[in-house]
């Protein structure tokens, strides 16, 4: 019962830091989305030490454990767009994924080429 | 009716991770099951988007908490992150840049509209940061957020077994790429391929969001 509790005041904890921090962009005008501004806040509070890991820990544990699960209902919303996928799905798709491939493999490809090359440096 | 939505929804995630576990395979990747489950639904219902949206309101109101709450694993492995920062921050620009001007200038081959071409350079990044953007320079941004859910699907399919087959096998590396080209769908994937690789991947999808909406303005005009 206890732990339950706890729990649910991790996740309140973990809402009212995020809707913070969209209020707080949307205030300043900060052209950083609220996700991205929220991470870089608890990260801040965390290496502070001004909130304490534990305070944190099985909420945030949980939530990033099912991410994925919050994407779902967006993602059925590509439904809405049947009429451009029958007319230009295909070239579509084929812009998407190779723009992916050739991103994700520069990326990837360069960081484990330059990590190789410093390993064999020192 | 919300109610059954928002259960039948859980049911069929629940579902989607048993089949991840029992058939591991880039095709049983949860988010994109589910998502064709839940769309053949839909359609074969004739329950319309409009009459899941507020069940979908409900579901997604966690959706900025959990993503904020990925700063928990960034803390954990901080040293890692610090130790190679810069060799990162170099890969993840050239890699930024190299899939915005692949986007537009395939989208131009196919003889797609400027504003098809505009929408798919912001397909790489976080759903908020890409409508703003696509705003910015003249795309459209519904069509943003379907080409960026798109995106992170296939990054989170394909993105751990290309990386396989080209042998990019440090973790670091691979959740750099993941988290590049595929914002927090990837990442979600990364987070269960591993800590460094879940670590990497959301770092990665924070820092390429910002340069593409620094960077987009400037660039996409001479593209």
């Amino acid at each position: 019962m206890k732990k339950a509790a706890a729990f649910l005041f991790q996740l309140a904890f973990l809402s009212a830091l995020y809707y913070g921090s969209e209020f707080l962009v949307s205030w300043l005008h900060i052209p950083i989305p609220a996700s991205v501004t929220g991470m870089v806040i608890l990260l801040f509070l965390l290496s502070k030490g001004w909130v304490p890991v534990q305070m944190i820990e099985s909420g945030a544990a949980f939530l990033n454990k099912h991410l994925a699960f919050f994407f779902i209902p967006i993602a059925a919303g590509l439904i809405t767009y049947g009429d451009l996928i029958r007319s230009d799905g295909a070239a579509l798709m084929a812009v998407i994924a190779g723009s992916s491939v050739i991103g994700l493999l520069i990326t990837s490809g360069l960081s484990s080429a330059l990590a190789k090359r410093s390993r064999e440096k020192a | 009716m919300t109610i059954i939505y928002i259960t039948v929804t859980i049911a069929i995630y629940q579902l989607a991770r048993w089949a991840a576990l029992r058939f591991p395979s880039p095709f049983t990747t949860p988010v994109f099951t589910s998502t064709v489950v839940i769309i053949s639904l839909l359609a074969a219902s004739g329950v319309s988007y409009k009459e899941y949206t507020p069940a979908k309101e409900i579901m997604t109101f966690l959706l900025g908490p959990a993503t904020a709450a990925l700063a928990l694993p960034l803390y954990h492995n901080r040293a890692v992150l610090r130790e190679r920062f810069f060799p990162a921050a170099a890969s993840l620009i050239v890699g930024t840049f190299a899939t915005i001007v692949s986007a537009v200038w395939m989208a131009s081959a196919f003889g797609l509209s400027r504003t098809i071409q505009a929408t798919a350079a912001v397909k790489a990044v976080t759903t908020p940061v890409a409508m703003e953007a696509a705003v910015i320079i003249g795309g459209d941004p519904a069509l943003a957020a379907a080409f960026v859910i798109t995106a992170g699907i296939f990054g989170a399919v394909f993105g751990p077994p290309l990386l396989t087959m080209f042998n990019i096998n440090d973790p670091f590396s691979r959740g750099l790429g993941i988290g590049t080209i595929s914002h927090g769908i990837g990442t979600s994937q990364a987070v269960q391929e591993g800590p460094v690789q879940g670590t990497v991947s959301s770092a990665a999808m924070g820092v390429s969001a910002i340069i593409t909406s620094l960077v987009l303005p400037w660039l996409f005009p001479f593209l």
